[in-house]
């Protein structure tokens, strides 16, 4: 456990729920965008969030019974580890497959000149508004965790004083 | 008893690591708030010192082996992370609940506060007593 672990801790879920952000960003300025470079509509894209697991984590190592476990006693013990995980990764940026949304407006450009209608993107502005909201009050929380950490390490700088 | 062995600021240096650990803990679930099939963990460590304190004698029997039992010795407790896959899970398989983690992290800092505070306490105290109580 490295002095300012809880800084990184935290600092991994503030650039993973940024990140979370952007792409929510990304998706509300492209609810009508058409055309792409791939062609077709715009496809909405959200992100994979994964544990970051501690070195003892990745090698499976490091857990025991922990002192008091009860060993054998009723349940699963669980697992113990002398460090916690090392916070959140992206795992992967990921298209969402649903099918575009249908609009018949054969005056428009990119409308299919036999049916006259027009692929839109399947941007739903509810549910990005309410995924907006949880990545913002995640993100506070790992803010107000950076706010704690660096309280604690201020008060024991004063130890001695 | 000497000051380098004073077995209180001991414990509170101990007790300081624990709530150092139990931030780190807490921050790592916080960070994987919206992590599918993510387990949150806590820390242990108050009640296993207490009992390891509460033995009135101190027989000298170790567990060699994880599986075996043993009276833990005070001094070789230590705060374990345990991961908590009982409490209930949210549809995307998580069990981190905002709330109860801010709580907890609140908790746990005014816990390092009082430790810190009284760790200097304990420090002036030894100062005054050096000073032959000028």
């Amino acid at each position: 456990m490295s002095l300012f672990s809880a800084f990184n801790i935290s600092g991994s879920g503030l650039t993973a729920e940024k990140l979370r952000l952007d792409l929510i960003a990304g998706n509300l300025s492209n609810m009508n965008t058409t055309r792409t470079p791939q062609g077709g509509p715009y496809q909405r894209r959200t992100a994979v969030f994964a544990e970051q697991l501690n070195e003892a984590q990745q090698r499976g190592a490091g857990r025991t019974a922990g002192a008091g476990a009860e060993v054998g006693g009723p349940g699963p013990a669980g697992q113990s580890y002398d460090s916690p995980g090392s916070g959140v990764r992206v795992d992967r940026i990921i298209p969402d497959p649903n099918e575009p949304r249908q609009v018949y407006d054969p005056e428009h450009p990119d409308a299919d000149e036999e049916t006259g209608y027009v692929e839109y993107p399947n941007i739903e502005v509810a549910k990005e508004m309410t995924d907006m909201i949880t990545a913002q009050r995640s993100y506070e929380s790992n803010s107000t965790a950076v706010n704690t950490a660096k309280d604690m390490y201020m008060k024991a700088l004063e130890i001695g004083q | 008893m000497p000051v380098s062995n004073d077995g209180v600021i001991g414990l509170f240096n101990r007790g300081l690591d624990a709530a150092s650990l139990r931030q780190d803990t807490t921050a790592n679930n916080l960070a994987n708030l919206n992590t599918p099939n993510f387990s949150r963990s806590h820390v242990s460590f108050e009640d296993n010192l207490r009992q390891a304190m509460e033995q009135e004698e101190r027989p000298s029997i170790r567990a060699t082996h994880p599986q075996h039992f043993g009276v833990p010795d005070p001094d070789e407790v230590e705060p374990r992370v345990e991961v908590d896959d009982q409490s209930v899970k949210r549809i995307d398989g998580n069990n981190v609940e905002m709330e109860k983690e801010m709580l907890n992290m609140v908790k746990n800092q005014l816990k390092f506060n009082a430790m810190s505070d009284q760790t200097s306490q304990r420090f002036n105290t030894w100062e005054y007593i050096i000073n032959e109580g000028r």
